[in-house]
């Protein structure tokens, strides 16, 4: 007993050898006794007296916490975050869920079976254990099986005894184990300097990541759905003869509920009657028209004063002057069409009737800042 | 033969899984011997095939990346062309292999040993090979992320009703947990290939992909229980892949696609063929690798046992989906299973009766269930099969929908078929690196089922 020894190995050519023999060492007492096998082979652990695996129930958590998750990320995502209506189904539509929550359920499920096996209950990966260095290893994963007396935790083993109740029991070849290098545990320097790589190369990977997402993907031929070969509206064009894109619409035709409006001068124009009768709801209509239209520039109350005047250059009229009190109907219908000065025409935004109503209402304007005497009795 | 069923008639009585005496260690001298010899010239013969019919087929993505999706065949109405099926057809293939590993670990077929790590091995990449369509098919797949639920700038989340998101979970996952499983079983055998594995690229490779395994009992212990409880769950999850795929046309309304038999109907389908697809590797493997005792007739058997069993459950599948159309008094679905046997694809739908429901019907006789020509034939006219019945139900489904107006045919064009002979020449490039690599069989599980390799006062001290 002049070496400190991590353990003895003793090797076995059958299995059964193996299993008669673990009750044997385990009454000398010398140590922890553990098992090298090819294969599982069954009656060994209750033998050696190993706690039941408490992988099922790892797993079960596992999975019901995958379950939980998969259907509260549904929940967030498709009825609190942004709901869509999708088929006529409730933001929640909880049955709809259920596929996705099953594959993450075995998703958890299979990690936590396979990585807490490694990584939890086996202490796996791990290349520094002194039998992977020893002449055994090379039987024990081929065909023989191996009873091994262990230290545990810093008492030492007596070698010479685990070897004679090894040997009592049966077992061939016996090889002692030094004690390894280095500690069997991770220190807590590497622990902590791997976590630091692990914590950096996330960084840069994040990083990377974020450029790769950013240009990777609109680098040709690599290109969004919206770039293709195509004239887009307003866009010059080499082939067309007139160098544009777009298309005029082919002369002579009209548009449905669109009549032709041939009128060209503002004399002409005067000879045109109002067809709207002056009542109640076409002066509703008039004023709806006339705020989200003509307000913007010519005032709300027709006063040529709005906010906007100081963006802009050219100055609006004033329909309360008295030019405009004494225009004809037909004037300022010609102004909503044709346009005047500045003012474009604004005969695509006004249907036929709203123009008319705006008509009467610039008169209800007028007349309300220019009230005589008669209208106050 | 196994001490517990002596009582049994001989014919009852379980079989020897292995032909001739074999030891722990002349198994490790027969498969592991493998990765460290020099391949023969037919190998490389083989290689040089399926790698370059690999590069044809990534040569034909590159086109259509290049070019956009319009050199494929598909139309409207037919969107979803060969992309699609192709990707049903290698999702199918890779079922076999988790069945294999799964389902019959479960049962205790101790049969399933010998050939469950090949069987694995081509789930992965036949799940790789179905992977590759739908990213292809997406049209943009550079921009295949947005499939994940992921925060973006769009503000916008995955529509989680749609049988297309359920199937990148599933696929996904299903991916993942064969690779776990797979990765799992594969552990103990690398650690053999270790310790038999001088200085070396080799030696670190192996060393470090065996994360230090020592075939502790403590270890073990955990092993087996994570083993069984990864079946129960690839169990539950190879049934819910080809149900979610299935989804994808039974939640539709097209006729002929909204059935509720297609999830059923969709699982048998993909065993079936994945069973075909295996037998066809396995006769291969057993002859080239010099495997003979330990895949042996009695498995080759049993395999076509199932492929006869999923053949009848097929026709029961297309005789019920015939009957449910008859049933529905639905024109449209009448007409679309008029067309299906005789329409402009007519052929396609007896070329699929005929090559999964007839040709195995062969299997009945023992002679043929133990003869190469006449297994390898069956398998052939399967593959073939399942491959065109997803042909049918996609592309004449589509041709004549609802819309007369809009009905238009499908013919697919050369970069469709180089895409499709790139994924078999993907999938048999994989088998073979596979096959030099790594252990074809699974050492550790096979030992375990040898005689006498459990302990016997086991089986006394539970009675």
């Amino acid at each position: 007993m002049s070496e400190r020894a991590f353990a003895v190995v003793g090797m076995f050519d059958s299995a059964q050898a193996l299993v008669d023999a673990i009750p044997r060492v385990k009454a000398s007492r010398l140590g922890r006794l553990e098992a090298y096998t090819p294969y599982p082979v069954h009656g060994v652990e209750s033998a050696l007296g190993l706690r039941r695996s408490p992988l099922g129930g790892m797993v079960l958590v596992a999975g019901v916490l995958g379950a939980a998750t998969a259907l509260l990320f549904q929940w967030w995502m498709s009825a609190v975050d942004y709901p869509v209506a999708v088929g006529g189904k409730a933001p929640f539509s909880w049955q709809a869920f259920v596929p996705v929550m099953f594959e993450v359920t075995v998703l958890f499920a299979t990690f936590t079976a396979g990585l807490g096996m490694l990584l939890l209950l086996n202490k796996l990966p791990f290349y520094g254990h002194p039998l992977l260095s020893s002449k055994a290893i090379a039987a024990i994963t081929r065909d023989k099986f191996a009873l091994a007396v262990e230290a545990e935790g810093s008492a030492a083993i007596d070698v010479e005894a685990a070897k004679a109740a090894l040997r009592t029991a049966g077992a061939g070849v016996l090889e002692v184990l030094p004690l390894p290098a280095a500690e069997l545990a991770f220190p807590l320097s590497l622990i902590s300097r791997a976590a630091l790589a692990i914590l950096a190369s996330c960084l840069v990977a994040g990083y990377g990541m974020y450029w790769v997402v950013k240009l990777f993907p609109v680098l040709p031929p690599m290109v969004h759905m919206q770039e293709q070969p195509r004239l887009d509206a307003q866009s010059a064009s080499t082939f067309f003869a007139d160098g544009h894109g777009m298309r005029p619409p082919v002369a002579g035709i009209i548009a449905r509920g669109q009549l032709p409006y041939l009128t060209k001068t503002q004399e002409e124009a005067a000879a045109i009657v109002n067809p709207l009768p002056r009542t109640r709801e076409v002066l509703k209509k008039g004023r709806k028209a006339w705020n989200d239209h003509c307000a913007v520039c010519h005032g709300a109350l027709g006063d040529g004063v709005p906010t906007l005047t100081a963006a802009y250059g050219a100055k609006p009229a004033n329909l309360q002057a008295e030019t405009f009190r004494e225009y004809p109907d037909g004037a300022i219908y010609h102004a909503i069409m044709a346009g005047k000065n500045a003012m474009p025409s604004y005969a695509a935004d006004l249907t036929e009737e709203e123009r008319w109503a705006i008509v009467h209402y610039v008169r209800v304007l007028q007349r309300a800042q220019n009230a005589r005497d008669e209208d106050l009795k | 033969m196994k001490p517990e069923a002596a009582f049994l008639p001989e014919a009852l009585q379980p079989a020897d899984l292995t032909e001739g005496p074999v030891s722990l260690g002349g198994l490790d001298d027969q498969v592991l011997a493998f990765p460290a010899r020099r391949p023969p010239a037919a190998w490389y013969l083989a290689f040089a095939l399926t790698s370059s019919l690999t590069m044809l087929g990534f040569g034909c993505i590159g086109y259509t990346m290049y070019a956009g999706i319009g050199v494929w065949g598909n139309n409207r109405p037919v969107y979803w062309g060969f992309g699609i099926i192709n990707f049903v057809f290698w999702v199918g293939i890779g079922h076999a292999g988790t069945l294999i590993s799964a389902i019959l670990l479960l049962f205790r077929a101790p049969w399933r040993n010998a050939i469950a790590r090949f069987a694995e091995a081509m789930t992965i990449f036949a799940v790789m090979c179905a992977g590759l369509f739908p990213l292809i098919h997406v049209g943009r797949p550079w921009l295949a992320f947005w499939l994940f639920p992921y925060p973006n700038q769009r503000a916008l989340w995955t529509n989680f009703r749609s049988p297309l998101i359920w199937d990148v979970f599933a696929v996904s996952t299903y991916f993942a947990v064969s690779l776990m499983f797979w990765y799992l079983g594969l552990l103990p055998d690398i650690a053999s290939l270790r310790d038999r594995t001088g200085r070396g690229l080799r030696k670190t490779m192996y060393t470090v992909l065996s994360l230090g395994w020592r075939g502790a009992a403590s270890h073990w212990q955990h092993y087996e229980k994570a083993y069984l409880l990864l079946a129960g769950l690839a169990t539950g999850l190879v049934l819910s892949v080809h149900s979610v795929v299935s989804f994808d046309f039974a939640v539709s309304l097209v006729p002929g696609w909204h059935m509720t038999i297609f999830p059923p109907y969709f699982v048998t389908g993909a065993i079936f063929a994945g069973f075909a697809m295996v037998v066809i590797v396995l006769v291969v493997v057993r002859e080239t690798m010099d495997l003979k005792n330990l895949i042996t007739m009695y498995h080759l058997d049993t395999m076509n046992k199932v492929i006869l069993a999923m053949s009848c459950l097929m026709g029961y599948a297309y005789i019920m989906e015939g009957f449910t159309a008859w049933y529905s008094m639905n024109e449209y679905l009448h007409h679309i299973f008029k067309q299906y046997l005789t329409g402009t694809y007519g052929w396609a739908g007896w070329l699929t009766i005929t090559c999964n429901v007839l040709i195995p019907q062969l299997l009945w006789v023992r002679r043929f269930r133990r003869s190469y020509p006449a297994m390898l034939f069956v398998s052939l006219a399967v593959t073939v099969g399942m491959w065109f019945e997803r042909f049918v139900i996609i592309v004449v489904s589509l041709t004549q929908d609802f819309l007369p107006s809009s009905w238009h045919l499908y013919k697919p064009t050369l970069v469709d078929l180089g895409i499709l002979l790139g994924s078999f020449g993907l999938f048999f490039t994989l088998v073979l690196l596979f096959a030099r690599v790594l252990p074809v069989i699974a050492t550790t599980e096979v030992k375990a089922i040898l005689p006498g390799a459990q302990p016997e006062h086991r089986v006394a001290s539970h009675e």
